[in-house]
């Protein structure tokens, strides 16, 4: 097929600045803009079919921005439904190969630009974008049997089509939410904080993000990906050497090198034995409380003493520096998300005091028959005040209600 | 291939003016990134363009919305950054403008300062010149936040104490190995040529001085009438000063 403009990798990261472009669609200025792979039954796609609807690139005038909907029909025998959104994030690499097209992010925040350059070498159609489109993916991933391309620029049609796309974006996202450490092979470590705790080498799982909450687990195959010799870099799982409190021989070999030999062994899931190391900015710490044989959380915010009597920065003290302290770990807020947030020890079943801000922030995921027996700072002030509440409210840890998975 | 300069020194030394005449001056010969490292975001006023989004604002945003669990779990940060800052740069004839704005309030920004930083190197290769207009002290360098630099200018005025930062920051640049190519001093604000205190300072900390600047007298008029300063006459010593620093420096 001949195309007006080259088509290759040279292309990738190309930048189009204002002054060289003939026109955009989508990104900050445009109020709609979408890209969506949807997998389709065979019979419902007409091969290689591209239809635009709305005005066209010839019919733009220079400069002026569009909205955009890119809307990619697949079908294959070996496609699956959980491949749409690794194909559609394709549409990135293979729109960024053609000559005098940039594209930037994803999903409903897609932007593209196309060079006056290009625009003059002929390139002056979506129709012949989508062809591109077609023959970049039918090359590249044979898996795609037929493939339809529709590309929208009209914008009440546009908004009508996100609505629906936005679903589909949730309904994803709901999805990867759900990513176990049984579903991957492959952990991430982060030693970015090695400058102020030389021993402390993070351990990111699909249900452990890192301390300081600034990097998941997609963010550090992101980065991973990106900068293989950097800070954030891939560590083996291994084998599982004790599912409740999170141990792993990769883990072990991981923390065994980066800590230079202070550690051997890491519990990912528990605060005892081995618990995970804590840097200097982990969000919150999770501390024992021994009169209680429980745990509060506090968080960088808060303002005060803890029941304890020690606000945040003294405790943080106790608790940073790159060390394994039993009863006192840094963790990330968003940890309490986690399915196995301290699972050895009981998990949130076990928490008995937290911050109030912090138990409003995270009602969705307290279970409703705990949310109100966790004493906040207006329940509980001091530690001697905290046995009579948990009785009064029946706490089930209290109460012995809690298993152990250990 | 692009050239990485960073404007630095003491506070009140003129680096802003001197930014912006360089940004002005080389986006005659190819485009230019103009970075404002400076919290205080000056660097737009002195250009004569308004003041756009700031990186600050958008790490602030992102951490927002980790927080509150709306950020997509699919959708990687360092990417997010990088589409965000993209769209946060400020588009003019031959040049781009990107403000970096406040620095990070309490809490670890370690991951997020790092992913910034990459995403800020990976948008400086697609010009000709990324000039940096630095905040006084020596922070920034310090915490490496400014890697990878072909030429740091530092500014002094006629002072003692602002050589001595110069030199301070030059002695600071080799200790960490930040990767600097040529260290250069300019002096700004001279009134008859350098007094000899001044250069015997000079020579005992082993500068090269690319320029020396005379105060001028221009600059205070379109201060006061609050206008760029790109509107320096074409004759104003600031404008033949950075033009002669643009010519020795090789740029």
């Amino acid at each position: 097929m001949e195309f007006h403009v080259d088509i290759g990798p040279q292309y990738e990261g190309e930048v189009i600045r204002k002054e060289d472009m003939q026109v955009e669609f989508g990104g900050p200025k445009a109020k709609a803009k979408f890209e969506l792979v949807t997998l389709k039954n065979p019979d419902e796609i007409e091969h290689e079919k591209v239809e635009v609807i709305g005005p066209d690139i010839k019919d733009m005038p220079e400069g002026s921005s569009y909205p955009i909907a890119i809307l990619i029909n697949i079908a294959g025998e070996a496609l699956e439904k959980d491949m749409e959104p690794v194909i559609e994030r394709r549409m990135h690499m293979y729109a960024n190969y053609i000559e005098g097209v940039y594209h930037m992010n994803q999903r409903n925040d897609v932007w593209i630009r196309l060079s006056k350059a290009s625009f003059k070498k002929g390139l002056n159609s979506l129709k012949e974008v989508g062809d591109i489109l077609i023959f970049l993916y039918t090359s590249e991933l044979s898996a795609i049997e037929k493939i339809s391309i529709t590309l929208v620029t009209d914008e009440k049609k546009v908004q009508e089509l996100l609505a629906e796309a936005l679903k589909v974006y949730e309904a994803r996202d709901e999805r990867l939410k759900g990513l176990r450490e049984e579903d991957v092979d492959l952990f991430y470590g982060c030693v970015l904080c090695q400058s102020f705790a030389p021993t402390h080498c993070c351990v990111i799982t699909p249900e452990r993000i890192a301390n300081c909450g600034a990097i998941n687990w997609f963010d550090g195959k992101a980065a991973y990906k990106l900068d293989p010799e950097g800070p954030i870099f891939g560590v083996e799982k291994g084998e599982l050497l004790d599912p409740g409190r999170g141990e792993y021989s990769g883990c072990n070999q991981c923390v065994a090198e980066r800590s230079l030999g202070e550690y051997n062994r890491v519990y990912l899931h528990s605060a005892f034995e081995h618990p995970h190391t804590s840097c200097g900015c982990f969000q919150a710490i999770l501390f024992y409380i021994p009169e209680v044989d429980a745990f509060g959380i506090v968080h960088r915010d808060f303002v005060g003493p803890t029941l304890l009597g020690e606000a945040f920065s003294k405790m943080a003290g106790v608790t940073s520096g790159g060390r394994q302290v039993e009863g006192s770990c840094g963790l990330a807020l968003e940890l309490i998300r986690s399915p196995k947030f301290f699972q050895a020890d009981g998990g949130l079943r076990r928490v008995v005091w937290m911050p109030k801000a912090i138990k409003e922030r995270y009602k969705d995921v307290i279970p409703a028959d705990l949310y109100d027996k966790i004493a906040s700072e207006e329940d509980v002030k001091t530690v001697d005040q905290l046995p009579a509440f948990l009785e009064k409210v029946g706490h089930p840890w209290i109460k012995g209600e809690v298993e152990l998975p250990i | 291939m692009t050239t990485t300069v960073v404007v630095a020194g003491k506070g009140g030394t003129g680096k802003t003016t001197i930014s912006a005449l360089l940004v002005h001056l080389l986006s005659q010969k190819g485009v230019v990134l103009a970075i404002d490292a400076d919290p205080a975001t000056n660097l737009n006023q002195a250009l004569g363009v308004p003041v756009g989004e700031t990186v600050g604002r958008i790490r602030e945003e992102m951490s927002q919305s980790v927080q509150t669990g709306a950020f997509s779990p699919t959708l990687s940060k360092q990417e997010y950054l990088d589409g965000r800052i993209r769209a946060a740069l400020d588009e003019y004839k031959g040049f781009d403008l990107l403000a970096i704005g406040r620095p990070e309030g309490p809490g670890c920004y370690c991951a997020a300062n790092n992913m910034l930083r990459l995403s800020i190197d990976k948008l400086g290769q697609n010009y000709r010149y990324v000039v940096i207009d630095s905040e006084a002290g020596m922070e920034h360098i310090s915490r490496q936040t400014t890697r990878d630099v072909d030429i740091l200018l530092i500014v002094s005025d006629l002072t003692q104490r602002g050589i001595r930062t110069a030199a301070a920051m030059k002695s600071l640049v080799r200790e960490l190995r930040t990767s600097v190519g040529k260290v250069c001093l300019v002096v700004n604000r001279s009134l008859n040529g350098l007094p000899p205190e001044i250069e015997e300072t000079i020579n005992k900390y082993n500068f090269e001085l690319m320029a020396t600047i005379r105060q001028d007298p221009n600059l205070a008029e379109l201060e006061v009438k609050g206008l760029p300063t790109t509107q320096l006459p074409q004759d104003s010593p600031l404008r033949t000063g950075v033009t002669q620093l643009i010519d020795r420096v090789g740029l």
